[in-house]
């Protein structure tokens, strides 16, 4: 007995030693090559950088090429993690609580609030300012990631919506195409026109998901409605005006022009129109790409303006921006960057890959440029009377109360008058305790 | 003397009981430092978090029960409670049930025994994520399979996963399906385990296949079937993966499906409350933690052993 233990003690510290020696090789080896790469160039910056969006993987890379291309001692690495389900945030607050968050990030205006909050962005006012960034970006843009007098992020590009028609569908049912000045009266009578053609079963004229930024906010603010008010204490969902945005919508389904919101909840509008099975849809301009190479509709498919809702232009405007990380090691360097990824040669890189709309003045016209097989300069017509998107602290909360309550209505379980009555209880109670 | 022997033992070496101590606890040590570091430290963590205010960046400050307090008039916390019980009641009883008869099935002399033990083991080895994508788009209202069937026998299009009535079930049979086969294999090998003696005394004795079953069978595997019972009943409060796929936040059928856990992972990483989250996790808890209290003490009554 006391042989064998013996013998497993010694098997068990020789394990441990094994572990340990291991370990210490493998330090070394770390601990040799970044003593090499340390020779190479004197001390070498490492900046990360994190994005969502895999569509603009390729051209964020090629934009750290040239950065680094002109700033030898930097180095680049690009993260991307998906925004669905929210696992882009989860990650970086994650790793903003470690201490380790990247040092370039991407940023929303609706997550602003709640990062400012939390510390974790470095305030660029001084770095901004030293820029040109006041003189060649849209002010409403610069603005969205101001808080208390600071900047906290370098504006990197703007979506707006569109209305895409598939015209194999409009053709098939002999509809004339829809056109730049439809209004919203325009637009159901054209779906009826279609309904009456007949379609195919399972194909719609068009969808009315319950979604805010590219359906039923822009008929809100048209029609004179609100969601937050000015302090951010009370919302506007009992006001007539805005439930009158929202209420067109539910129409259409109810004349059967768009497929049930419930239906649109598993099969996206997106989805359906990439499947052929919608003539029209609204679509916001990171969108494009997606529809662009979609093999099933790209040669069938074009982009007019939003129709307008009694008379006003309707369009709602929201972007990202370049934050660098609070707790950053190379504060400095990682600033610079984001500065110059503001700069034309940066804008430019970025625009010319037609993925999204650059934000600087003179390089937004590069997204319609980008192709010339659709009418892709619909996004930037009236950008100045676009609206942006409410946002307050928490916003992510707000929406999903929001898309809950209305769904209610959408599905014809509440009428719209009760699912807001309900729904203002329960957000004006979310605001008051969210100042 | 004899005393000084024993001064002179000490000094020579550790006595071989002691070492023996030092390599039981050396073999022990991976195992106790993971669930140390794994579970019992963020286990308590958490117990101190849920009295706590802990913001997206963990910023923390002390609030006693209000997050107690505030958890008694959420009625979002009752709903999921109330799914999460529905789904217990209905899934742990069922895939007991389903386990047992296909257990029983597969150790009886049939063809090709191996290859339906690995078929029905297969769910409960595959991914969640998978199996949750695969069973929506059967259940897709336009372009599911179901449907396809349905509509072709000229019924209607039913919308299976985004109607509040149905949405549970679909979740339920997509939970049995992944569960049933790695219970099966539990059963399956306390069947084997119970000697073959039995049953032969019994068939000289005259009883049939059926008496064999209910009278030898089931009483010598309710070690078995307990330990079953208790495990997917733990596992069936903490459902998760499998409705979080399948039922995104626009589904109208949210509410009606929404899991404690999924109450808990929102709170917690979508929106940031923690400490709210952390409350949560220990009122599930503490509701897994009663009832297999009560199973343990009512076993006595059933289980043989």
């Amino acid at each position: 007995m006391k042989k064998r233990t013996e013998k497993l003690l010694a098997l068990a510290t020789l394990w441990t030693m094994g572990a340990a020696l291991l370990a210490s090789c493998g330090n070394k080896a770390a601990s040799g090559e970044s003593a090499s790469g340390e020779a190479k160039s004197e001390g070498k910056v490492a900046l990360s950088m994190a994005i969502w969006d895999e569509k603009q993987r390729a051209m964020t890379e090629s934009l750290a090429e040239a950065y680094t291309k002109a700033h030898p001692d930097v180095s680049i690495e690009v993260q991307l993690t998906p925004y669905k389900g929210g696992e882009y945030w989860t990650k970086l607050e994650a790793a903003a609580t470690g201490g380790k968050a990247p040092d370039v990030f991407w940023l929303n205006v609706l997550h602003t609030d709640s990062y400012v909050d939390g510390g974790i962005l470095a305030d660029l006012s001084d770095a901004i300012a030293k820029s040109d960034i006041k003189d060649n970006f849209p002010e409403s843009l610069v603005n969205n990631y101001v808080r208390d007098g600071k900047n906290y992020a370098v504006p990197k590009d703007f979506d707006t919506n569109a209305l895409w028609y598939n015209k194999e569908i409009f053709d098939e049912a002999g509809v004339s195409y829809p056109t730049n000045d439809m209004s919203y009266e325009d637009l159901v009578a054209k779906a009826e026109e279609l309904k009456q053609a007949g379609l195919d079963e399972s194909v719609y004229p068009f969808a009315c998901p319950v979604d805010f930024q590219t359906w039923y906010y822009q008929t809100v603010f048209a029609n004179g409605g609100w969601i937050l008010s000015e302090d951010k204490k009370t919302s506007g969902y009992e006001d007539p005006k805005t439930q009158g945005g929202i209420q067109c919508w539910i129409d259409m389904i109810d004349k059967e022009l768009s497929p049930s919101s419930a239906a649109l909840s598993e099969t996206s509008a997106d989805a359906m129109f990439e499947g052929g099975q919608l003539a029209m849809t609204f679509a916001g301009s990171y969108m494009v790409p997606e529809y662009t190479s979609n093999d099933n509709i790209k040669d069938k498919i074009d982009c007019v303006e939003l129709p307008s809702f009694n008379g006003i232009e309707t369009n709602c405007i929201n972007g990202l921006g370049f934050a660098v990380y609070e707790g950053s090691k190379n504060k400095e360097a990682a600033t610079e960057f984001a500065i110059w990824l503001s700069s034309k040669e940066a804008m430019d890189i970025q625009g010319n890959t037609g993925v999204v709309i650059s934000a600087r003045n003179e390089s937004q016209e590069l997204f319609a440029k980008s192709s010339d097989k659709y009418a892709l300069a619909v996004y930037t017509a009236h950008t100045d009377k676009a609206y942006p998107l409410p946002v307050c602290k928490n916003a992510a909360q707000l929406y999903d109360m929001e898309s809950k309550a209305l769904q209610k209505a959408y599905s014809g379980e509440e009428s719209l008058a009760e699912a807001c009555k309900a729904l203002k209880t329960e957000a004006d109670a979310f605001l008051a305790k969210n100042q | 003397m004899k005393s000084a022997e024993k001064l002179q033992g000490k000094k020579a070496g550790l006595s071989w009981k002691v070492k023996d101590w030092i390599a039981g606890y050396v073999f022990i040590a991976p195992v106790t430092i993971g669930l140390m570091v794994f579970y019992i430290w963020p286990f308590i963590q958490n117990f101190w978090f849920s009295f706590n205010d802990v913001n997206k960046f963990n910023v923390t400050h002390f609030i006693g029960l209000d997050n107690y307090r505030q958890m008694l008039s959420d009625k979002e916390v009752f709903q999921s409670f109330g799914n999460t019980l529905k789904y217990v009641v209905v899934t742990v009883p069922v895939g007991l049930f389903l386990s047992l008869v296909i257990a029983a099935l597969l150790n009886a002399k049939i063809k090709g025994k191996s290859i339906y033990r690995t078929l029905y083991f297969l769910p409960s080895v595959t991914m969640a994520a998978a199996v949750a994508m695969v069973w929506k788009w059967v259940f897709n209202e336009k372009m599911g399979i179901l449907n396809a069937v349905i509509t072709s026998f000229g019924g209607p299009r039913i919308g299976w996963l985004t109607n509040s009535k149905t949405a549970i079930f679909v979740i339920m049979l997509v939970g049995l399906w992944m569960t049933v086969g790695y219970n099966m294999i539990i059963l399956l090998a306390g069947m084997q385990g119970i000697s073959k003696t039995y049953y032969e005394a019994a068939a000289i004795d005259g009883a049939g296949s059926l008496t064999q079953f209910f009278k030898i069978t089931i009483p010598l595997l309710t070690p078995t079937i307990f330990f079953v019972m208790i495990t997917s009943i733990i596992s069936a409060f903490q459902v998760f993966d499998v409705v979080y796929m399948m039922v995104l936040k626009s589904n109208p059928a949210y509410e009606s499906t929404q899991t404690v856990v999924m109450l808990f992972y929102r709170q917690a990483f979508d929106y940031g409350y923690k400490g709210y989250a952390a409350a949560i996790s220990i009122l599930i808890f503490a509701v897994i933690m009663l009832i297999t209290l009560i199973q343990f003490s009512v076993q006595k009554k059933w289980v043989n052993y």
